[in-house]
């Protein structure tokens, strides 16, 4: 015998203060934080330290975009970072292969990538972050043997990294691209099947799964989008380099996790989505900013960041959707 | 009613449990000094494999330096092994190992600043790496955060105490206590091989001869129903990740009296084998399984291949693609029987 | 005989639904208690308030003369009581001398160090006490189902020890998972006990219960309708009790029904999967109403799930529209026409941060949409709005999350995610009006019933006899995983309540 008991049997209209407080509360924290630091030093405020302060966040976003695909599905992606990292060496690495048009092929590569990072996740049935910590060590080690430890210039003739270095009207073109993949990404969160079901996935997949939902398409696909995201944050940042490192991203694992639950995605999925991404990302670029203009040491950024985050997971965790917290 | 599993799922669970007669089950059953075998079965297989094509490697020299250098991971790995039987997750090792070999660095005798603490020295920096652990317990058990994105956030607040504290030029130690640890040889063997041992028997008796530490094995079985006991289990997680800290904090202290200097790289290239070293010892991720020992005999696989493959003349950036593809395969492996239509895996 | 725990007007209600009323009830020392009843009758909430998982809203329990506070399971064991779970509660990577020990103090474990001979050597006198052979330090997932109940069986005598009094077991239908043989052996073990221990026994199984009981007693809605000495017992009587509240005026089943068109749609022959059910055969036409009613355990739910492709059979055929059909998942099933209502409504059913809207589109929602790929949002909102109107779910808008309603009307939600489908063949509903109200209830079997007269064939676990009157064409009845019993409801002819319950129990 089950009987389910029903706590609410009305069904009165109350405004959802939590979820309007989950989407406005990151972008108000954003604004906040920009008037305060343009209160305290007016000049970072002034619009070419504005653009200049956009494409020194892009890779940041995009990382954060791709981040938020797995997270929102209650999954994580911690290879990120050296997928971007991979990214930049083989940029060089395949140049004698395809020419002009490499970055386009790994970025190709990394999407495939990505799906076979998520087909080993859900066929396999293993958690998505041990196979993602496993594949950031295999990238990681990969990054250095690819490169032999050394950093190396980006050939001058890569038409995309060549195209991002460049500006349009003065704004940097990683913005044009990070813009329009982010509208994409958009459309085809809300036009297609796939939004819906990445959400399923995030709020009850046993009930998403039970309705037919092809679960392990979506999941393929979602770390598709991740390690695409990611790809694409190394080229941004090889674009502002020039050079490529196999430690590039090194440090950006962290900013990525950060960046989507400071933008009000929650950890334990199903809420959040790209505008939270953004914000986020936008917040996680602005603190660098903000931890400079305070003083404090560039070393210490981490400790901001872990704080950070830490303080954010309190809050957005929906607790009693977990279960037995591991 | 919280509880979100169907009656129907229960009772099917407990059926299939009831069916399942595998050769896996039977090894169980034996006791536990067969769980060693496997672990030591495979490195003596590996050994001899890598002695077959390099020559070298059955050398009295080379095993030395095997052994030698498991022995921190060794020590790591068993810490960790706490965790993971929980079923829960300890990403913040490499973050703790940085900021503890920095705090003694620069509070014992050293070449900076005129700290001259000593043993006492040694006993904060060690109380800054159990304070870590405590604290992803704390946020763990108490404010209910997933273990995973915990100590995700304390590893890089860890990286960051470390470049903070970090002074203008390398700390180098001058402690004779602490250099002595790595200085001293018993039997051609350096005092470190024989603390991992120590330590590794250490928290296998504390794992199995004492009710908290087998609580821990209760947690990664049956976390609910042992809630449901009314056995409080919040104290034991906090107690195993302050274990899993603290056994960092000592493999870190070992390792910077090994270089003689506060490093705050010093963990780099530690979390990922210490996992890798559980799984390949016999810890399920999913916890419940696996045991100190177990875990300590995983990293000197690890070492193994890596010694041998170094030997064999593969680069020295094989080590991390060799640590990441064999986890994977453990993994998958170990947890092929466990796949099931309607198990959801995040 | 004195009395080992009295209750005096216990009363337990779950929101809107009464699972006890006004209970008073009298275990005696020494004596085995069996407790029938119907799913829903209120024997697991019984069970719930005497090991402390519980506490009742009113009324008072009492023992050795005294009101007695259970409101845990460690409290229930401080006063003697302990249960043998149907689900078990051993901690299965633990040896079984743990797990006899786990949840008490005891002389081996002083001071937090384990002393794993002198814990072994109490573990084997207790099993000892059950005669039984299994060695303590074996690993309790290694166990057979049967053993591992021994164990727990062993587990709770210890309390013995513990307390001044005799223990009290209850027993929460420990036989529907054993076989014979292993039914045989647990009857020895209680006989054993007898006398010395009371024990209550709950089981959906009449026959065991009488042969197993001093006394039985009857439970129906809540109530307690009956109480009979094992030996003086008249089935038909208790057959007749059991029914309760569930009669159905006749005149009002099967009102304006077409006729079933004879054309086929499914065939299933010889299905079986172990150890859910096994050898079920029926035929179902278009526009035909399968009713299957059985108690918990007795393979309904199992074959409901095998035909929607979430549990693998392991003998037999499933033929629909003439094409054998091999269980691959929800997907495919769906793909083939077939629609299921999960009974676990809140973790199958639907999906709790999602909106009403979300939720019914979930699974045919691209079909209105540009070449089932570029939704259409604004056709489907409007396809999800007709289905939430026709089944008259109580809402504010569409756009609200669904965990915003009541149960009844998130059913509704999760029922018209299926009518949205074009192709739906056949509807699987497994306990469709578990927890509902009756004015919901009726909602939903308004919309199913014209469904069907349009000929979708649905197959049905009916939680209630008298739902199972009202809406089916055939009946099967199925017990321990078999099907016991047939009726033709469509042929003209009603079977009698009391003949579904014999064939139940």
């Amino acid at each position: 015998m089950q009987i389910a008991p029903d706590r609410r049997t009305t069904t009165r209209a109350r405004p959802d203060y939590a979820a309007i407080a989950r989407t406005l509360g990151p972008l108000a924290f954003l604004l906040l934080l920009v008037a305060a630091s343009g209160a305290v030093a007016p000049g970072v405020l002034q619009a070419d330290s504005m653009l200049g302060f956009l494409s020194d966040a892009a890779p940041v976003i995009a990382l954060v975009v791709g981040g938020t695909f797995p997270i929102l599905a209650g999954s994580i992606d911690l290879s990120v970072a050296g997928i971007a990292s991979v990214t930049g060496v083989l940029v060089v690495v395949l140049n004698p292969v395809f020419g002009p048009w490499t970055s386009l092929a790994v970025v190709l590569l990394a999407l495939a990538f990505g799906a076979v990072q998520g087909l080993v996740h859900c066929w396999l049935q293993l958690p998505s972050f041990i196979v993602s910590l496993a594949s950031l060590s295999i990238l990681t080690g990969l990054a250095l043997l690819l490169s032999n430890a050394t950093a190396e210039p980006i050939p001058s003739n890569d038409v995309l990294v060549g195209i991002l270095g460049n500006t349009v009207a003065g704004l940097p073109n990683t913005i044009i691209l990070l813009a329009v993949v982010v509208a994409l990404l958009w459309l085809l969160m809300r036009y297609t099947g796939f939004g819906r079901d990445l959400y399923a996935l995030g709020s009850g997949e046993t009930a998403a799964l039970m309705s037919g939902v092809n679960v392990r398409a979506t999941r393929t696909l979602i770390f598709m989008l991740s390690a695409g995201c990611a790809a694409m944050a190394g080229l941004f940042l090889v674009s502002v380099t020039a050079f490529s490192s196999p430690t590039l991203a090194g440090n950006l694992l962290l900013l990525s996790i950060v960046g989507v639950v400071l933008g009000g995605t929650a950890i334990s999925g199903g809420v959040g989505g790209l505008f939270a991404a953004v914000v986020g990302g936008l917040i996680t670029a602005w603190l660098r900013i903000v931890t400079v203009i305070v003083g404090v040491a560039p070393t210490a950024q981490n400790i901001i960041f872990g704080l950070a985050a830490l303080l954010a997971v309190a809050v957005t965790t929906d607790r009693k959707k977990l279960g037995v917290i591991k | 009613m919280t509880t979100t599993e169907s009656h129907v799922g229960a009772v099917d669970r407990a059926k299939r449990r009831s069916g399942t007669h595998g050769l896996l089950q039977s090894l169980r059953r034996r006791p536990t000094w067969i769980q060693f075998g496997g672990p030591v079965t495979a490195v003596v297989i590996l050994s001899i494999g890598f002695h077959l094509v390099s020559g070298t490697f059955l050398t009295l020299g080379n095993l030395r330096s095997v052994v030698e250098a498991s022995a921190v991971p060794a020590i790591v790995a068993a810490g960790l092994s706490f965790v993971l039987i929980m079923g829960a997750i300890d990403l913040s090792i490499e973050g703790v190992m940085a900021a503890t070999s920095m705090v003694v660095a620069l509070l014992v005798a050293n070449g900076v600043n005129g700290n001259h603490l000593g043993p006492l020295g040694i006993g904060l920096a060690l109380l800054v790496a159990v304070a870590f652990g405590l604290c992803n317990g704390l946020l763990n058990a108490v404010l209910r955060m997933p273990s995973l994105i915990v100590t995700l956030g304390t590893w890089f607040i860890g990286l960051g105490m470390a470049a903070v504290l970090f002074p203008q030029r390398v700390p180098q130690i001058r402690d004779g206590l602490l250099l002595g640890v790595a200085r001293i040889r018993i039997l051609d063997f350096s005092l470190v091989v024989y603390i991992a041992v120590a330590l590794v028997v250490a928290a296998q008796l504390l794992l199995n001869h004492t009710t908290r530490g087998r609580m821990i094995y209760a947690i990664g079985g049956e976390e609910h129903l042992l809630a449901s006991t009314g056995i409080r289990i919040k104290g034991i997680k906090i107690a195993a990740f302050s274990l899993c800290g603290l056994f960092a904090g000592i493999g870190s202290l070992l390792l910077s009296a090994q270089l003689g200097s506060g490093n705050a790289d010093i963990g780099s290239g530690h979390l990922f084998p210490a996992i890798s070293a559980s799984v390949l010892g016999g810890t399920v991720l999913t916890g419940g399984r696996g045991g100190a020992v177990q875990s300590a005999l995983g990293a000197l696989i690890l070492e193994v291949l890596n010694n041998g493959l170094i030997q064999i003349g593969a680069g020295p950036y094989t080590r991390n693609i060799i640590s990441g593809t064999v986890i994977l395969s453990a993994v998958a492996l170990g947890g092929w029987n466990r796949r099931r239509l309607l198990r959801v895996v995040k | 005989m004195s009395n080992a725990i009295t209750l005096r007007g216990v009363r337990k209600a779950y929101g809107p639904v009464v699972a006890l009323e006004g209970l008073d009830l009298e275990i005696g020392a020494g004596e085995v208690l069996g407790i029938v009843g119907q799913n829903g009758s209120g024997k697991s909430t019984l069970l719930k308030i005497l090991s402390g998982l519980a506490l009742p809203d009113r009324g008072e329990i009492l023992m050795g003369g005294t009101s007695v506070l259970l409101d845990s399971a460690a409290a229930a064991a401080r006063h003697g009581i302990g249960m043998v779970h149907q689900e078990q509660s051993l901690i299965p990577n633990l040896t079984v001398a743990e797990n006899i020990f786990l949840d008490k103090a005891h002389p081996s474990k002083r001071h937090g160090i384990y002393r794993w001979s002198a814990l072994n050597q109490a573990a084997r006198a207790q099993l000892d006490k059950l005669s039984v052979t299994i060695p303590p330090t074996t690993l309790v997932e290694t166990l057979r189902f049967s053993d591992r109940q021994q164990v727990e069986f062993a587990k709770v005598l210890a309390i013995e020890e513990m307390v001044d009094r005799p223990p009290v077991i209850l027993f929460d239908e420990p036989t529907s998972l054993l076989t014979p043989d292993e039914i045989r052996g647990l009857f020895a073990q209680i006989n054993r006990l007898r006398g010395r221990t009371s024990m209550v026994f709950v089981s959906h199984r009449l026959e065991e219960v009488l042969e197993i009981s001093d006394r039985v007693i009857v439970l129906t809605d809540g109530r307690k309708v009956a109480e009979r000495s094992s030996g003086s017992v008249d089935r038909e009587e208790l057959y007749e009790l059991m029914v309760g509240r569930q009669r159905v005026d006749p005149s009002l089943r099967r009102a304006a029904r077409p006729p079933v068109r004879a054309q086929m749609l499914l065939q299933v022959e010889q299905l079986g999967s172990h150890p859910h059910f096994r050898d079920i055969s029926f035929k179902l036409g278009r526009g035909e109403v399968l009713g299957i009613v059985g108690v918990l355990g007795s393979g309904a739910e199992e074959l409901c799930r095998a035909l929607f492709g979430v549990i693998r059979p392991d003998a037999g055929t499933f033929i629909l529209d003439g094409k054998q059909v091999k269980a691959a998942g929800p997907r495919a099933a769906v793909q083939r026409g077939i629609g299921y209502l999960p009974s676990d409504r809140r973790s199958e059913g639907m999906l709790p941060g999602r909106s009403l809207t979300d939720n019914t589109v979930i699974t045919f929602g691209s079909q209105y949409g540009w070449k089932r790929t570029i939704l259409n949002r604004r056709r489907e909102r409007a396809a999800a709005q007709h289905w939430m109107t026709r089944l008259k779910v109580k809402m504010n808008k569409a756009s609200a999350p669904i965990t915003s309603l009541s149960g009844g009307n998130q059913q509704k939600v999760v029922l018209s995610k299926w009518l949205l489908a074009r192709n739906l063949r056949l509807l699987l509903l497994d306990h469709p009006s578990r927890g509902l109200d009756p004015g919901a209830r009726d909602d939903l079997f308004d919309v199913v019933r014209e469904q069907v007269g349009q000929g979708l064939s649905v197959i049905f676990v009916a939680d209630t006899i008298s739902e199972l009157l009202e809406l089916s064409d055939q009946i099967v009845v199925m017990r321990d995983g078999e099907i016991t019993a047939r009726f033709a409801p469509s042929s003209g002819r009603l079977p009698r309540e009391e003949d579904i319950v014999a064939a139940m129990v």
